[in-house]
């Protein structure tokens, strides 16, 4: 699709075979149609007029002979449609197609021409040309016209609400940024603060005091982390360490030094097969297998936890698999588990502010690749996610897994 | 006669100013502290310029960053290319962890980055380890004769 600019000017000439003069800017007939047609002979762009007028259009246009006239009215003017001649006198209706594009233009362009053969015809169309119309038929033209129009106002309609789209999300992300950043300051002042009056003043005021400044730190602390957390994940993205080439079985033997503590306290045994060798950004990477091995470990069942870390070529992509025999997620959450600060249990139950698979699904995406689990209540979870082989990630090992030695941490 | 150190606190909240003060009172070392609210006050305060002419020299500059006026990296820039004044150690103390801030301070000659901890406890400790090395282990410079 092309890029198309914003024509700042909507005016148009109305229509004089062959005129260049000055345009006089005028308001933009709504439904009319604005053509801009690459002719040399008038009598054809009397009749293709003609056609158009005859179908109910409301026809403005202007008409060029040449390149420069073409290039100078497409930056002056806004046009619906192009009709162009194949054969003209320095150059040919084609080469109209590829000014446009230089212009980053997308106004749709019909080939109105005598025979040229079909295979002219054809190149035409896979040039870009919206339709191919005979000068001897020009029935065709005005149905290939409107279906042009058409077309061209659903890309514009697309594209858009792509741009709308874009924009709000780049919006909301400058927001949590800013937000989570700015907060920082003075929330630690308020914790800080409170907990100097819990410190100094327990016991000095009445019970109710002490239980009031007791709320007041503990929210406050809360708050905190929620701050950082969404800090943290409104950084994915923005500040990178860059990519580079990742043995995946480095990354767990940092994942398990930086969880021994949690292995150790809960008897856990982790285990991971050859992993392989991918294009990622490493330390992006490390937070994923953590999060994922972390929630395996802390949402263990009556068992130790045992957690399997595997990865699999699956056609352009890895896929990876991490396994527990935990409680498990209900199939009713599927949605949600991954959404921001989304939290299934209560606090004491289990800790946590509930950013960690958010910040899976964010840096997952980031790399191109798809997060999701499977699971059933009461009997373990594994979380599956991907990274695409031809952008970010490539094999350097030919091992298949089920021949890869087995790598096994006991507590 | 018993060494009592100087220190100047750069921040311009008065919050950040009791905290740390608290915490250094807190060390139970003897110190004398001084502070300012900006970056100007403190070129100034460090030059002896204008309402600071009796100000005490320093052993000790800890330094916020995001300061009014003259921002903490501009001040400690100055500090660094002033003959008189480049040997105080600076300790930026921020709520940055920004790398851009740690890398941008220690190359223009901070003597250690400090970032402000969010809780009191953490808060209160560090300031206190600050204090411990400064005023217990690390040996510092005799003061310039001005």
């Amino acid at each position: 699709m092309l890029i198309e600019e914003t024509v700042a000017s909507a005016s148009v000439i109305p229509g004089k075979s062959g005129a260049l003069s000055t345009p006089a800017p005028t308001e933009r007939a709504s439904g009319g149609l604005r053509v801009l047609l690459v002719e040399d002979e008038p009598a054809d762009v009397e009749l293709a007029l003609k056609a158009l007028s005859h179908a109910g259009f409301e026809v403005t246009s202007d008409v060029v002979q040449t390149q420069q006239e073409f290039t100078e009215l497409l930056r002056k003017n806004s046009y619906d449609v192009i009709l162009a001649d194949y054969k003209l006198p320095n150059w040919n209706g084609m080469e109209s197609i590829e000014i446009l594009r230089a212009e980053g233009l997308d106004i749709p362009v019909m080939m109105v021409s005598g025979s040229l053969g079909d295979l002219k015809a054809v190149e035409c169309i896979k040039q870009g040309a919206a339709d191919y119309v005979l000068k001897d038929d020009l029935t065709r033209l005005p149905e290939s016209v409107r279906r042009a129009v058409r077309e061209k106002l659903l890309r514009d309609q697309n594209k858009s609400a792509l741009e709308d789209l874009a924009r709000s999300n780049r919006d909301l992300e400058q927001f949590a940024y800013v937000a989570s950043h700015d907060l920082q300051e003075p929330l630690r002042m308020v914790a800080a603060y409170t907990q100097l009056l819990a410190e100094r003043y327990k016991g000095k005021l009445d019970a109710e005091a002490d239980k009031y400044i007791h709320y007041a730190v503990d929210g406050a602390l809360r708050m905190q982390v929620l701050v950082r957390d969404l800090l943290a994940f409104s950084r994915i993205g923005r500040q990178s360490a860059g990519v580079g080439r990742i043995d995946c079985n480095t990354l767990m033997q940092n994942v398990l030094e930086n969880l021994r503590a949690a292995i150790q306290q809960s008897s856990a045994s982790i285990v991971y097969e050859h992993l392989p060798t991918v294009t990622a950004d490493g330390s992006l990477l490390l937070q994923v297998l953590q999060n994922l091995v972390a929630n395996a470990i802390k949402f263990h069942g009556t068992e130790p936890p045992v957690v399997r870390i595997a990865a699999e070529k699956k056609g352009r992509e890895w896929v990876f698999s991490v396994s527990d025999n935990g409680i498990g997620i209900a199939a009713q959450h599927a949605d949600t588990v991954f959404v921001i600060f989304k939290r299934l249990h209560t606090p004491t139950e289990y800790s946590g502010s509930g950013i960690g698979l958010s910040i899976c699904k964010k840096i997952i995406e980031h790399h191109g690749g798809r997060i999701w689990f499977a699971s059933e209540a009461g009997h373990g979870c594994t979380f599956y996610f991907t990274l695409p082989i031809e952008k970010y990630s490539t094999s350097s090992d030919p091992r298949s897994t089920s021949t890869a030695e087995k790598n096994e941490i006991h507590s | 006669m018993k060494f009592t150190p100087e220190v100047l606190l750069v921040d311009d909240s008065p919050a950040d100013i009791d905290l740390t003060t608290a915490a250094l009172a807190g060390s139970k070392r003897h110190l004398h502290i001084s502070s300012v609210n900006d970056g100007s006050e403190a070129i100034l305060f460090l030059r002896r310029e204008g309402k600071y002419g009796a100000a005490p020299a320093p052993d000790l500059v800890v330094l916020d960053l995001n300061l009014p006026r003259k921002t903490g990296l501009e001040v400690l820039s100055d500090v660094k290319h002033d003959p008189l004044l480049a040997r105080i150690p600076v300790v930026i103390f921020s709520t940055s962890q920004a790398s851009s801030d740690i890398g941008g301070s220690y190359a223009l000659g901070a003597n250690c980055y400090l970032s402000k901890p969010g809780t009191l406890p953490d808060f209160m400790a560090a300031v206190q380890s600050m204090a411990d090395f400064w005023f217990g282990y690390a040996s510092l410079p005799d003061k310039e004769k001005r």
